[in-house]
This record gives C-alpha cells, sequence and structure tokens, in this order.
C-alpha cells in the first residue's frame, strides 16, 4: 500500500503548508498570468491563424457564449451525472466485494492476479466491444467507466482487509467480538486509508476513461464537446472544454476526495509513521 | 527424522501446497467456463461474442501474418519513446524544482492544473497540431507520465531529511557531493513509484490515443475490428493490452522498485508492504 502513498500525496500537491495569506490568491493566478501572456505572445509573434491558436480573448468570448446559450451547463451535467453515478456504484459494489474476497485468504489469493490482470486491461480497451454490445449509447460510456472505477476499488479494499495485522483480529475475538464487530471496529477502519487510495486512482483513470469514451461516443459530456469542435476547427470551444475538463477534476479531488482521505487519515491514523 | 519429513511432505500437505499455487488460475478458467457454456446455451452471433476457440485462432492468424508484432512493435515503440522523454524530463525538472524552493512554489499551481488535464484529454487540441501519428501519442504518453514523475520527484527531494545534509556537508562535502550522495539516493524510491504510477497511466492513454489518433497499434487494431464487428480480434487484443501491462508491471517496474526501496528506501519497512 505505501507504494501507491507517495504518488497519492504526489498528486495532492508537492508544496507543503502553504501560508494562508493575502498574497496566496496572487501566487496561484501569477502563474497562470504568466503563461496566458506567453501563449498570447506566441499568437501574436508567430502570427498563427484562428484554426491552429486562438487568442486568449477569443476563447473568453467562446465561453460567455457557450454558458450563455447554456451548452456548456448541458455537456458539463451530462459528464458529472456519469461520474457521479459510475463512482456511486462502484463504491456500493466495489467495496463489499472487496471485503469479502479480502477476509478469505484462498478468495483472495484466487482473485489477485485475475484483478491485475482486469486493471491492465484499461476500461477504454472494452470500448469498441462496448459499442458492439450496446451501440453508441450512454450504457457504453457508463460500462467503460464503472470498470474502470471498480477495478482499483475491489483490488484496493481487499489489500486493505489482508494488510490488516491478524493479532488485531485475534484480539477482538478473544474479547468476545462478532463477526459484525470485527467488521465496525477492525476490518472497516483499517482498510478505510486503502479503500480511499483506491477510489483516488479509480478517479484518476476513470475521468480520463470517461472523457475518451464521450470523444467516440458522442452522445454529449465534455469529451464530445472538445471532440465535436475539432471536426468544425474551432479552437477557442477545444480550450473552453480543456479548462472546464480540468476545473472539474480538481474540484472534484481537492473538495471531496481530498478530505475524504484527510478524514480518514486523521481520524482512524493507520498509516504509520 | 525431521528432515525427511521436509524433504517428502505428506500427500495431504502436498496436495495442499498444490491447490495454493493453482488458486490464480481458477478465475481465468471460470471466465473461460462461463464464456464456452454461454456460447453453448445461447448460441449467439460471432460478432456479438465469438466462442473461446475463434478468439484463440484469431491470435494464431494475427501472430502468423505479423500484423500482431507490427501493431505491438508500434504500441511499443511508441510507449518507450513517450515514457522516455517523460522520465528524463520528469526527473531533470523535479530535481530542479525541488532544489530550489521558489521555482517549485511558482510551478505548483501550474503543475496541478495540468496533470488534472494530462493524457487522452489533449487529443482534440493536438491533432490540429501533431497530425494523426506516432508524433501524437508520443505526445499524449510524454504529458501523463512527465506531470506524475515531475511532482514525485519534487516530493522526494523535498522529504530527504535535512538531518542527512547537514550530516553529511559536517563531513565536508560540498553541495554537488551532497546531491549525489544524499538527494539522489533519498529521493530514488519516489521517483521510481512516480514512473511506475505514470507508465500505468500512460499505457491506457496511448492504448485511448490509438483508438481515433494513430494509423496502427494495439488500439487501432481493436477499434478498427468494431467497424467490422469482428469482436474476435477486440477480445484478443484486450487479452494482450492487458498481458503486456501486467508483464511490464510485474516483472519489470515491481522488482526494481523493490529493490530500491530495500536498498534506499528510509522508512525501512516500506518493501514488506508493496503491493
Amino acid at each position: 500500500m505505501s507504494t501507491a502513498a507517495p504518488a497519492q500525496i504526489a498528486t495532492a500537491g508537492f508544496v507543503r503548508a502553504a501560508r494562508p495569506s493575502p498574497l496566496r490568491g496572487l501566487r496561484i493566478l501569477l502563474p497562470f498570468a504568466a503563461l496566458v501572456a506567453v501563449w498570447w505572445m506566441i499568437k501574436i509573434g508567430a502570427d498563427l491563424s484562428d484554426e491552429v491558436l486562438v487568442s486568449p480573448p477569443r476563447v473568453w468570448a467562446a465561453f460567455t457564449n457557450l454558458v450563455a446559450h447554456g451548452v456548456l451547463a448541458e455537456y458539463a451535467s451530462t459528464s458529472l451525472w456519469m461520474i457521479g453515478f459510475s463512482a456511486l456504484l462502484s463504491m456500493l459494489v466495489g467495496v463489499p466485494v472487496g471485503f469479502a474476497v479480502g477476509v478469505n485468504r484462498y478468495a483472495a489469493r484466487a482473485l489477485e492476479a485475475f484483478l491485475r490482470f482486469l486493471q491492465g486491461v484499461s476500461g477504454i480497451a472494452w470500448l469498441p466491444l462496448a459499442i458492439i454490445w450496446f451501440g453508441f449509447t450512454h450504457t457504453t460510456t457508463l460500462v467503460v467507466v464503472i470498470y474502470t472505477l471498480i477495478v482499483p476499488i475491489i483490488f484496493n479494499t481487499m489489500v486493505g482487509v489482508r494488510a490488516i495485522p491478524e493479532s488485531y483480529v485475534l484480539a477482538l475475538r478473544s474479547m468476545g467480538a462478532g463477526r459484525l464487530r470485527l467488521v465496525t471496529d477492525v476490518y472497516l477502519p483499517g482498510a478505510l486509508p486503502s479503500i480511499v487510495v483506491g477510489f483516488r486512482l479509480g478517479m484518476g483513470y476513470g475521468w480520463r476513461a470517461l472523457i475518451a469514451a464521450e470523444m467516440l461516443v458522442r452522445q454529449g459530456g465534455l469529451g464530445d464537446l472538445i471532440f465535436g469542435a475539432r471536426t468544425f476547427n474551432q479552437i477557442d470551444r477545444i480550450i473552453v472544454g480543456m479548462i472546464v475538463i480540468g476545473c472539474i477534476y480538481i474540484i472534484v479531488d481537492r473538495l471531496i476526495v481530498q478530505p475524504i482521505e484527510n478524514m480518514t487519515v486523521a481520524r482512524w491514523g493507520v498509516l504509520r509513521k | 527424522m525431521t528432515s525427511a519429513a521436509i524433504v517428502h511432505p505428506s500427500r495431504a500437505a502436498h496436495w495442499q501446497h498444490a491447490v495454493w499455487r493453482m488458486l490464480p488460475a481458477l478465475p481465468f478458467l471460470a471466465v473461460l467456463l462461463g464464456w464456452s457454456l454461454y456460447w453453448w446455451a445461447a448460441r449467439p452471433s460471432a460478432a456479438t461474442l465469438p466462442p473461446v476457440g475463434a478468439v484463440v485462432q484469431v491470435i494464431g492468424e494475427l501472430a502468423g501474418d505479423g500484423r500482431l508484432a507490427q501493431h505491438m512493435l508500434a504500441s511499443l515503440w511508441r510507449l518507450v519513446l513517450g515514457a522516455g522523454l517523460g522520465i528524463i524530463t520528469g526527473v531533470v525538472g523535479g530535481f530542479l524544482a525541488g532544489l530550489y524552493r521558489p521555482l517549485a512554489e511558482f510551478l505548483n499551481p501550474l503543475v496541478v492544473f495540468f496533470s488534472a488535464l494530462s493524457g487522452i484529454i489533449w487529443l482534440p487540441l493536438m491533432i490540429g497540431w501533431l497530425g494523426i501519428g506516432t508524433a501524437l501519442a508520443v505526445f499524449l504518453i510524454w504529458n501523463t507520465v512527465f506531470f506524475i514523475v515531475f511532482q514525485n520527484t519534487v516530493l522526494g527531494v523535498q522529504l530527504v531529511p535535512e538531518l542527512l545534509e547537514q550530516g553529511v556537508s559536517c563531513l565536508g562535502a560540498g553541495r554537488l557531493e551532497i546531491i549525489r550522495s544524499v538527494i539522489l539516493p533519498g529521493a530514488l524510491p519516489y521517483v521510481l513509484t512516480g514512473i511506475r504510477s505514470g507508465l500505468g497511466f500512460g499505457w491506457r492513454a496511448l492504448i485511448a490515443a490509438e483508438l481515433v489518433g494513430a494509423p496502427n497499434g494495439l488500439g487501432q487494431m481493436i477499434f478498427n475490428a468494431a467497424e467490422y464487428h469482428r469482436s474476435d480480434i477486440i477480445i484478443a487484443g484486450c487479452i494482450i493490452i492487458g498481458t503486456i501491462a501486467v508483464t511490464m508491471d510485474r516483472w519489470l517496474l515491481y522488482p526494481i522498485e523493490r529493490r530500491t526501496v530495500q536498498r534506499w528506501g528510509l522508512n525501512a519497512d516500506a518493501e514488506k508492504e508493496g503491493m
């Protein structure tokens, strides 16, 4: 589990202890201002046509236009609904399955290699088959995204349960704890950090799988928005879509996933160190 | 006497050991069995679900006429190029940013933003700039691997305890010597973790990119097969994609990472819980 942990910390940003000060907002905005300046200079300096690169104001205009007509909200809500539904379903199914497999060492041994293999076949690789089975529909996208999310969740739940020292289980049992008590007092808190790691990894894979699937299925969603814009060389729309995709991912990760991770680690404190 | 007992274990123990060894094969066999039974009972059309035999046969055919090798080489070549570039730029950049804190603080917001954007999301924009082909796939893999390696390298460099640097410095080492003998090995486990998880994302990004953005490669092979409803080729492709990913991770990256953590890892108990 700790092999996954450094990457987890890293994706959470590598500058520790950001001091809360009025300058903080500036410190975040300054690099972006520099980036926009460079972009604008390239656009003007190299005299690129709008079919290659558009200027920042054009992107802003496209953004306001997409917002005003409700187009952006429609595409974004499709994507959010998809990822939200997939995440919920994957947790509801994946965690209990992971537990069931994890508490039995024979089941864990039997399924470990299989789950690793499934994790190797990325969800997007199943997309062509899903298209044959379900056509160009939302079902196809959902199947791909749920598959992508659920495998790391099952796997990490299983690993988390397996990693709990058996002496904890034996200690509680010798004090007369029943099966339910073991789950609530040992297995669940012990496996929770690992479950959250799996969920974050799944969301990282799943969000990208969703965008890729939307590009190919073309039934709405932000992937459809940016890939459709490609057909008409609407670079401004593509860049708006990319910025929105990035912002949504950061918001979901920072405001939902990361606080849960911090809470579990702080509350249960199973991570050693 | 006891040694004899170890050399010739009882039949029951031997049997138990064999079962334990064979357990990982069980789910694969169960899937094959379920698939065969379903096919035998429901007789779906070959376009929906081919029989197991057809998939084996198509792997043989693809391997026989060299098409499989061609697609695999195209994909692996892109992976090597993209991941190689991503690892080199990520490690070098990560060390610079890790050693020079103001640079890391300046870049942090950009890195957070662009790592959220990494991978397949660049495809529509980059198709216009790079066209369809190897350059596009290499860019997408580079983009995916770079940010993960970069972030982990910065973290690894920053997490090297200052005490160790001061210790070596007290013994008369200069800045370069400290970097070489303390920071480099100290950060290595993080760098390798970054490379390992970067390749996991990179391989996915590659397959996704090849679905539409390449003339050949495994991703193109399966996407092209969908147009002709050749689900036997798709399933064969998925099996090969999974096998390559598992092989890469288990037999190449995981052993390297484990050995590095054992040799240079700063927390002593890290290696025994590696997944």
